[in-house]
Parts: C-alpha cells; sequence; structure tokens
C-alpha cells in the first residue's frame, strides 16, 4: 500500500449462493482510494458497486480478499470494532433517504451521535448547527414525510457528516432526485470534499460523477471494467481519471 | 447509546404502537393484579394471625396438660396437674407465671337480670399477661382476694346494660353437690326418717337368714338410692356479691379462652372448692379426677386439666416445652403452632406464586409476539442504526429495555389495580361482617416485599421475553435491511 492510500480492497470477492447457483455479485475487486480523494463508482444495475459500498463500510463481509483502512484490515476486527469504526469514522447517504419516519429531522440527524458517546445537549447542538448550515433550520422539527426529496436528503447528508467522518459513502445520493434537487446534492458533496472529506460515491449518473469526482471507478458483471469509455471520458471533467487505481 | 437513549426510543416505539403496547401490557397488568390480589390476600392472614399472637402474647405463652388425659391426672400414666405441679412449673427458668384453667357454672344477678353463666378464677398477676389486658373498661381487680368482678362485654349485653356497669353489684351464685346434702337425704327423705324405716323392720324376723338379708340389701340400696338423690338434687347455694371493677373483650383465640366473668382466685375458691358441680361436664370431670368429695374441698390436692404458662420474651419457648416435657406434662407452645402457620402460608404462597407466574409466562408470550412484529416493522430501523454504528448489543438492548418498559409499565399497573381490587372486595368483606355482627378483620395486605417481587417477577419476566426477540433483531443483517425496494 502507498503512503497515500488510505482505503484499499485486495482480490476482493463476494459472492452469494443462490440454491446451488453460486452469485459472484463481487469477483477479485482490488482498488486503492487515497485520504480526501473523491471517487465515483459507476456502472450497471447488479454490476457490483453497492456490494463494494457495503464491504468498505465494514457493514458486510467479503468471501474472500481483504479491505484495509489506513493498513489495518477489516477482517481483523471484531463486529464490534467494525462497529465502532462505522460509528467514528464512516458516514453514509442512501438513495432512499432511510431516514427514521416517526422522528423529526433534528432527531434523525442527532441519531448519528447514539453511538460516540457524545452528550444529548452537545449533539442537539451539533445537530441544529448542521441543519442550520445545510439550510434546514426551519425544518428542524418536520418529520421526513413532511419535507422534499431533496430536503430528506439533505437531512440524510447533515446525519452522515454531523458527526465528521473521514470517509462519507453515498449510495446513488441523487437516484431518486429531480434535477434542480440532485444538483444541490451534488455540490454539497462538492462543498465536502472541498472541506477535506474522503467521499466514494456509487452512481448511475456518469455525467454527475465525471463532473464532480476526481476519479471514476467502472464495474460491470462484479468486476472492475477497464475497457474504452471514450464517451463517459468525454463527459468528465479534465482532471477526472478513468477506471481503477491497481 | 446511553440508558436515557435506550429509554427514550423503547418508549417512544410504544408510545406510536399504542393499541399494540395496550394489549400486550394489558396482559401483563392482568397476571400481576391477580397475582398480587392473591398474595395480598396471603399476607393479610398472615398479617392478621401474626398481629393475634403478639397482641395475645402467645409466643411467650405454654399451655400444659396431664398427659394421661385433658381432665384431672392418670397416675399411671404421667404425674398429676395439682397445685405441687404449679409449683414445679414456676420453678423454671423463665417461667414468670403459671395459673390453671379454672371455670365453673354460675347464676349472676346484674341488676334486674339474673343470668346463667360460666365464671373463671384467675390470679390478678394473670391480668397483666397481654391476653387479658384487653380491657375495654375499669381496671383490673387489685388482688387475689379482691371482692371484685371483670365481665365481658357479651355478658353486658345478654343483662340489656351494655353500658355503664363498673361499679354495680354482681350477685353470683352457685349450686353444689356435697356428701352433706347426700347425708342429708338418707338420715330424712319425704318426711320420712331413717328412725322410721328402721321401725319398719321387723326384728322378731331378723333371726330369719333369708329375711335379714333381702332386709339389709333393701336398706342399703335405699340408702344409697337417697344419698344419690340429695347429693344431685338437694344442693346447696353459696353466694357472694362482688362489685364489677372492669369489662373486657372476649377473647377467642383458638386454645387460649376467656370466660364471660373472671373472678379472683382467692374469692373464686369458695366456689371453686364448695363441692361438685350440678353441670354435667364438671360432675363428671370431678368423678374422674378420682376425688369427688374428699380432696376437692382441700385446694392443695385439686387437680388441673389445663395450665397456662407466661415465659420472659428473651427465653426460648422450645426450652420451656422441653423442661414442662422433662416433668412429665404435655406442653403446647403457640410458637411451634405459628411456625407450622407460617410454614401453611409459604407453601399457600408458593402455589398462588406458580398460578401467577403461569399466567405472567402466558402473558409474556404476547410480549414475545409484538417485540417479533416490531422487528419484522423496524428492520430497516435497524439497519441505518447499524450503520450509523450500532453494535449487536446495541441493538439487543433496544428491544430487552422496550420489553422491559412493556413489563414496568405492566406491572406498575397491575400492582395499582391488583391493590384497588383488594380494596373493593375488603370493603365488601368488612360490610358483610359488620352486617353478620363479626369482628371486622382486614383480610387483604400489600406489604413492601410483595410490591417488590412483584416488580422483579413482572420486570424480569418481560425481559426474559424481549431476549429472542432481541436476539434476532442482533441478527438482523444490514445489508439485508437497508436494500432498496
Amino acid at each position: 500500500m502507498t503512503p497515500a492510500c488510505y482505503l484499499q480492497t485486495t482480490d476482493l470477492c463476494r459472492h452469494y449462493e443462490r440454491g446451488h447457483r453460486v452469485v459472484k455479485a463481487l469477483d477479485n475487486v482490488t482498488i486503492s482510494i487515497a485520504r480526501g480523494e473523491f471517487v465515483g463508482i459507476v456502472g450497471s444495475s447488479g454490476s457490483g458497486k453497492t456490494t463494494l459500498l457495503n464491504l468498505l463500510a465494514g457493514l458486510d463481509t467479503p468471501t474472500s480478499g481483504v479491505v484495509d483502512l489506513d493498513g489495518v484490515p477489516l477482517s481483523s476486527m471484531s463486529r464490534r470494532q467494525l462497529a465502532a469504526y462505522r460509528a467514528a469514522k464512516v458516514g453514509m447517504v442512501f438513495q432512499s433517504f432511510n431516514l427514521i419516519a416517526h422522528y423529526t429531522a433534528l432527531q434523525n440527524v442527532e441519531t448519528a451521535f447514539y453511538f460516540t458517546g457524545t452528550q444529548p445537549v452537545e449533539r442537539r447542538r451539533l445537530a441544529a448547527e448542521m441543519l442550520e448550515r445545510l439550510g434546514l433550520a426551519d425544518r428542524a422539527t418536520h418529520r421526513p414525510s413532511d419535507l422534499s426529496g431533496g430536503e430528506q436528503q439533505r437531512v440524510a447528508v447533515a446525519r452522515a457528516i454531523v458527526k465528521k467522518p473521514e470517509l462519507l459513502f453515498a449510495d446513488e445520493p441523487t437516484g431518486n432526485l429531480d434535477l434542480e434537487n440532485a444538483g444541490q446534492i451534488a455540490s454539497l458533496l462538492t462543498m465536502l470534499h472541498g472541506e477535506g472529506l474522503t467521499i466514494i460515491m456509487v452512481t448511475h449518473n456518469l455525467e454527475l460523477a465525471g463532473q464532480r469526482t476526481q476519479r471514476i471507478i467502472r464495474m460491470q458483471y462484479g468486476r472492475l471494467d477497464r475497457g474504452d469509455h471514450s464517451d463517459a471520458r468525454a463527459d468528465a471533467r479534465p482532471d477526472a481519471r478513468e477506471g481503477a487505481i491497481p | 447509546m446511553t440508558g436515557r437513549d435506550l429509554f427514550v426510543i423503547s418508549t417512544g416505539n410504544l408510545l406510536r404502537m399504542k393499541l399494540r403496547t395496550f394489549l400486550t401490557t394489558s396482559g401483563v397488568l392482568i397476571a400481576i393484579a391477580a397475582f398480587v390480589a392473591m398474595l395480598s390476600f396471603a399476607a393479610g392472614n398472615q398479617k392478621y394471625v401474626e398481629e393475634e399472637y403478639l397482641r395475645f402474647g402467645l409466643f411467650t405463652t405454654i399451655q400444659v396438660s396431664p398427659r394421661g388425659g385433658s381432665e384431672g391426672a392418670d397416675s399411671s400414666r404421667g404425674p398429676r396437674l395439682d397445685r405441687a405441679a404449679l409449683d414445679r412449673l414456676a420453678a423454671i427458668p423463665g417461667v414468670n407465671l403459671v395459673y390453671p384453667y379454672e371455670a365453673f357454672t354460675v347464676r349472676v344477678k346484674l341488676g334486674d337480670t339474673v343470668l346463667a353463666s360460666k365464671a373463671q378464677a384467675l390470679p390478678a398477676t394473670a391480668l397483666r399477661t397481654r391476653f387479658f389486658a384487653t380491657l375495654t373498661s375499669g381496671r383490673p381487680f387489685g388482688s387475689d382476694s379482691s371482692r371484685q368482678i371483670l365481665v365481658s362485654d357479651e355478658l353486658m349485653k345478654k343483662a340489656g346494660r351494655p353500658d355503664s356497669v363498673l361499679g354495680l353489684r354482681a350477685v353470683v351464685s352457685v349450686r353444689v353437690s356435697t356428701p352433706d346434702s347426700g347425708l342429708a337425704h338418707v338420715l330424712m327423705n319425704r318426711g320420712e326418717s331413717i328412725i322410721d324405716r328402721l321401725r319398719r323392720i321387723r326384728t322378731d324376723s331378723l333371726g330369719n337368714r333369708g329375711y335379714r338379708s333381702r332386709t339389709i340389701r333393701s336398706e342399703i340400696h335405699a340408702a344409697m338410692q337417697r344419698f344419690m338423690e340429695g347429693f344431685l338434687q338437694a344442693q346447696e347455694t353459696l353466694t357472694d356479691t362482688l362489685t364489677v371493677c372492669g369489662v373486657y373483650h372476649v377473647n377467642r383465640s383458638g386454645r387460649l379462652r376467656t370466660e364471660e366473668m373472671v373472678i379472683p382466685l382467692v374469692t373464686a375458691a369458695r366456689f371453686n372448692n364448695a363441692g361438685m358441680s350440678g353441670s354435667p361436664s364438671e360432675m363428671m370431670a370431678s368423678l374422674s379426677s378420682g376425688s369427688p368429695f374428699g380432696e376437692s374441698r382441700d385446694a392443695s390436692g385439686k387437680t388441673f386439666s389445663l395450665v397456662t404458662i407466661s415465659f420472659d420474651p428473651g427465653v426460648l419457648s422450645t426450652t420451656i416445652r422441653d423442661s414442662v416435657e422433662a416433668l412429665g406434662f404435655r406442653a403446647f407452645s403457640f410458637a411451634a403452632q405459628f411456625e407450622q402457620i407460617q410454614r401453611f402460608f409459604l407453601a399457600f404462597d408458593m402455589a398462588i406464586g406458580v398460578i401467577g407466574l403461569i399466567a405472567l409466562v402466558t402473558a409474556s408470550l404476547g410480549i414475545v409476539n409484538t417485540m417479533v412484529m416490531s422487528i419484522t416493522e423496524r428492520r430497516k430501523e435497524i439497519g441505518v442504526l447499524r450503520a450509523l454504528g450500532a453494535n449487536d448489543l446495541d441493538i439487543r438492548a433496544l428491544f430487552i429495555v422496550e420489553s422491559g418498559a412493556i413489563g414496568l409499565l405492566g406491572t406498575s399497573l397491575g400492582i395499582f389495580c391488583g391493590w384497588a381490587l383488594t380494596r373493593i372486595v375488603s370493603m365488601v368483606a368488612r360490610g358483610y361482617m359488620k352486617g353478620q355482627g363479626l369482628p371486622e378483620i382486614e383480610l387483604f395486605a400489600l406489604p413492601v416485599w410483595l410490591i417488590l417481587i412483584a416488580l422483579g417477577i413482572g420486570i424480569g419476566v418481560s425481559v426474559l421475553a424481549g431476549i429472542y426477540p432481541a436476539g434476532r433483531a442482533a441478527r438482523v443483517d444490514p445489508v439485508e435491511a437497508l436494500r432498496n425496494e
């Protein structure tokens, strides 16, 4: 692992057994992500993007291969240590927001602190500040059902970043949003990256990935796609790189 | 996750699912209410018995009876329970009072009312024991030879003087059979004296052996018949006038009993030792004692069917009982009886506890069902919490606290409802007792230990019921839970 490398996978595999058939959701994937990098993972449905994201977040366990975080393999961690890793270092944003329906926006953001040992008064203050920063101060007492899709996703982003994680995993963060809201979320992610956050974003939207991320990792059928993607490269920003870093 | 967070999340979820929470909690509530009400009944009765034992000083009381039988003494099977035996009993270390149970049938005239009643002779010291220290008015007599009398509230009611009898003169009379009255009947009966009978004997025929034999048998038979007639029918009446000094409430406490009147020991001796009572039971007692005439007049030879011993609280009742039995008497310890009662209540409590536990286990199945349904509905929430850093313990704790909260709520309300139920039943029961003229007894008690046990069992069983669902919740795969529909 190079000194700049923060998160790395080596021959990562995730296979599922469906009856007598083995589904290779992820097959020998080796990637490396530097600290502070904004990486886009793109690919068609079923290409293994979300599986890779779950493995990087420690939510899933690989069939074989290794995920190293700052030189420490996640496989060496107990379930309790993995939970602590997620609580301390990981923020996650989902396509369907995954807000807790019966909590207010403020309470949803506060849940990020449930497992960090932050005092209730402090976490309420931080959550309120974060909502204010994302322009949702007047929505703090609203429940998710009273918020628009864009607002719900901003609350989800607020929940993901309020505890100041080192890594932000975003799984199709704009997938359920219209263009305007998608743009707002994309801008928000860019801004967070500008503040030094390492972001790994899974998306179908090649244009979004090309414009916002520093590097794109393409996946197909559970493997890294190293084919010719001239169209995508043309759509991407000039500094965006294509394919995986070996 | 802090305890406060767990509590807030759990109660929040319970409040959100109001109907389900209500139904699940109701199961626990009913089980605990029944459990509390039943145990409360046992505790109430236990408390009543204990209070009665304390009130009457029964823990420091032993009753002694002859080993041969309940009446008198049987020298072939045990020593006589007489005055000498009382002295030996009084000499046992720790014994502070020994007195016999001496009761006799009397007629008493209170004001204008004459009543047949039963009196009891007691030493003045006995009145200082807790059993007799329950005067409702007045004061106990001062000495054993005092010419005063204590009367019961029941006797006052019979006399139609429910109050203001203190200072009233009570004319007490006893009819006794004595050998004198029998002998007088032999000498003179229905105007015919023994001389008249002797005159009827034909002296000239006494030389005839057959006539002589018939005459002797006939005269002896007639003399015996006259003696018994005189003894049984021509009873002597002894009368004494005493002053009512106090009124007491009659105790009906098992083996210990008080009669309707209490007369000082020495004052009562006149009635008690005068002769054989006309009462069939007392007469049988006198006859079975083996000394119906001679020794009954002699106080030192009198035997007793029952003697009560009062001893110091610091002395073990078993020590006194062993000493009494070593003297050859039968001893009945109230403390030992109380231990048996305690054992009965323990078994009763356990039986009720098992029934309550069965009801609670049934209710806990409702909690399991509610929790399992909750997991199904909250899979996504579990996944989100996992993504945010919840470990297995956090997820388990979330569901265990939730089932524990159901238990706490159900148990608290159950204890209250159980208590309320006992109050209602107690009120009805007291009303019935009052209507029947019975003393009002509190049938229920809710001691702190019962509340703590109910809380412990209610919450404990609820938490146990939450363990399985909590384990299932901890095994929820976050990847599956967060997967887009």
